[in-house]
């Protein structure tokens, strides 16, 4: 018990000694503090530490999805709270809701597993636990990088000056918990800015931001600086450059996520090459598949009728509806070109490439083609089977 | 889906609008069914632009690409009709590239030949360094898909009706 008042003793006087060395940061943090403060007077039976340090937040799920500060005061208070009521137990019982999904779900759940913390006492320990978690998680951080544009992972340093303070990965609604090893002593308390991806001064911030020393008052912005602050990971290099490069990289790889989604057939693709060979392929299918649907107006057109356009542009856009009477109508009109589903897959590698001197043969196969390539994404939602069941069907097929 | 197909302002109807526009001013004047190879070529390449033009016009100015396509399809126009402007396009387009050269070198050193590759797809890419140009890509596919789509309804329907 009285290791646990010790300790309690020793958070009030950090907390104490953080707020008098943070007299210059914003009046956000010492607003912050105080309810831990409050708070950590009745802590009382469980054994925490009270390392808390901001963390970023991210919508978690898109990753080009708009990051929010740090939400006011009644949140955090909720979160002491919850802390409160966390016996604390094994580190490696809060070790594991860390890994990536859990942190998912729970980030929208405000669970109290989303907190690290210290239960044991002590400097020392209270750090190299947090160095061991850290360590673990590394293996998961870039799983949980991915889902922040910035993953902005600190540093904690075992160093026996710094004050108590407890790693609580805050959750409220929006935010995800992304530096969950986060606890550091002495520093750092990154916060990501809206709309700081783009920003190339986030890079030079950044590594001003990783030499400074350890007063976190400087290391906390204005707020309205956008910008991202970059913190070396732990066995790292800290140069400017590499801070840079990594940045660089989280970022490519983000995006490189989302045109997988985008592009059919790459869920299990890893590696940049192969991925930017797919969307190459894929952009160039497109665009010819583009220039053969034109082709193909062109050949059928001169009967088109000023009085459609209403009924084309109800029917483009209400597909559903529109598909079936088209599909309908289709091969129920159209006699010269005579629809024969079942000519196809073999003749189509034979013939040329939208050669204009011969529309008619090369039109009405590749037609029927893509008639049964709609039909098979109508069933489905019908974009998607255009663009990705279509594309990707008719890759193995023919060439065009 | 469905929510996009009945909003009146999505990329699909915006497309869609100005794409029949130019269709019907496309086939207006050809009442006369010219079927010889070299109207159906001429008629494929006004309807390959006009599905181009009518695309970058409905994403306005707010992509590199499209603005990008903006730009080619003026300057391509100008240039036929006036030879003084085909000099200054030109000087243009050899700023743009030289300047994309050197962002290819700057940036592009992990993954050069394929991002070159992807430069060369994507309108505009040219002066893009990687990051961008994957945003840039994944719009286009996106606008891509919406513009194939929309030209084979349009065809499915031309077809039908005629």
């Amino acid at each position: 018990m009285t290791s646990e008042n010790d300790d309690m003793g020793l958070a009030m006087s950090s907390i104490s000694m953080f707020n008098k060395s943070s007299n210059t940061s914003d009046s956000f943090f010492s607003s912050c503090w105080d309810p831990i403060v409050s708070q950590s007077g009745s802590l009382g039976g469980s054994s925490m530490a009270s390392h808390y340090h901001l963390v970023m937040e991210n919508q978690g799920i898109s990753g080009t999805s708009h990051v929010s500060h740090y939400q006011s005061d009644p949140s955090f208070v909720e979160l002491v709270s919850k802390l409160t009521g966390f016996d604390g137990g094994n580190l490696s019982q809060m070790v594991g809701p860390f890994s990536l999904p859990q942190c998912n779900q729970v980030a929208n759940r405000r669970c109290p597993p989303n907190f690290t913390l210290n239960t044991e006492g002590g400097n020392e320990r209270g750090s190299t636990n947090s160095l061991r978690f850290l360590d673990e998680h590394r293996i998961s951080k870039e799983a949980l990088v991915g889902t922040s544009p910035n993953g902005k992972i600190r540093k904690c340093a075992p160093e026996s000056g710094s004050p108590l303070r407890s790693c609580k990965n805050g959750d409220e609604e929006p935010v995800m918990d992304l530096s969950s090893e986060g606890c550091d002593g002495p520093r750092e308390q990154a916060r990501k800015k809206p709309e700081t991806e783009q920003n190339t001064g986030a890079n030079s911030r950044g590594k001003q931001a990783v030499k400074q020393d350890k007063d976190s008052s400087q290391s906390e912005e204005a707020p309205k600086e956008n910008y991202i602050h970059v913190r070396a990971r732990r066995g790292q290099a800290t140069n400017s450059h590499s801070l840079a490069e990594r940045v660089r990289r989280e970022k490519i790889s983000e995006r490189m996520r989302l045109l997988q989604e985008l592009v059919p057939g790459c869920n299990k693709i890893t590696g940049k090459a192969v991925m930017l060979d797919e969307i190459i392929n894929y952009v160039q299918s497109l665009q010819q598949q583009v220039e053969f649907l034109s082709m193909k107006l062109a050949t059928v057109n001169p009967e088109i009728n000023l009085d459609l356009d209403r009924i084309l542009s109800k029917d483009i856009l209400h597909q559903r509806s529109g598909s079936a009477a088209v599909l309908g109508l289709g091969p129920g009109s159209n006699s010269p070109y005579g629809f024969s589903p079942s000519t196809f897959p073999g003749t189509i590698s034979g013939i040329p490439n939208k050669n204009p001197q011969f529309p008619p043969l090369p039109q009405t196969v590749l037609e029927n083609e893509l008639l049964n390539l709609f039909q098979m994404g109508f069933s489905g939602s019908t974009m998607d089977g255009f663009g990705l069941n279509g594309i990707h069907r008719s890759k193995q097929s023919y060439i065009f | 889906m469905d929510l996009q197909n009945l909003n009146p302002s999505s990329l699909k109807s915006r497309f869609t609008a100005r794409f029949l526009r130019a269709l019907t001013e496309i086939n207006a004047p050809k009442t006369i069914s010219s079927s010889s190879p070299r109207e159906i070529f001429q008629r494929y390449r006004r309807i390959k632009v006009a599905a181009d033009k009518s695309m970058a016009y409905s994403v306005r100015s707010r992509r590199i690409w499209s603005r990008a396509t903006l730009w080619r399809l003026r300057t391509r126009s100008r240039s036929r009709r006036l030879v003084s402007f085909g000099r200054r396009a030109s000087v243009k387009t050899r700023t743009t590239a030289s300047h994309g050269k050197e962002n290819k070198e700057h940036h592009g050193a992990v993954l050069g030949v394929q991002a070159e590759e992807l430069r060369e797809l994507v309108p505009g890419g040219e002066a893009m360094d990687l990051c961008n140009l994957l945003d840039e890509t994944a719009h286009y596919i996106k606008c891509l898909t919406t513009q194939g789509f929309c030209v084979y309804m349009g065809g499915l329907l031309c077809e039908g009706c005629c």
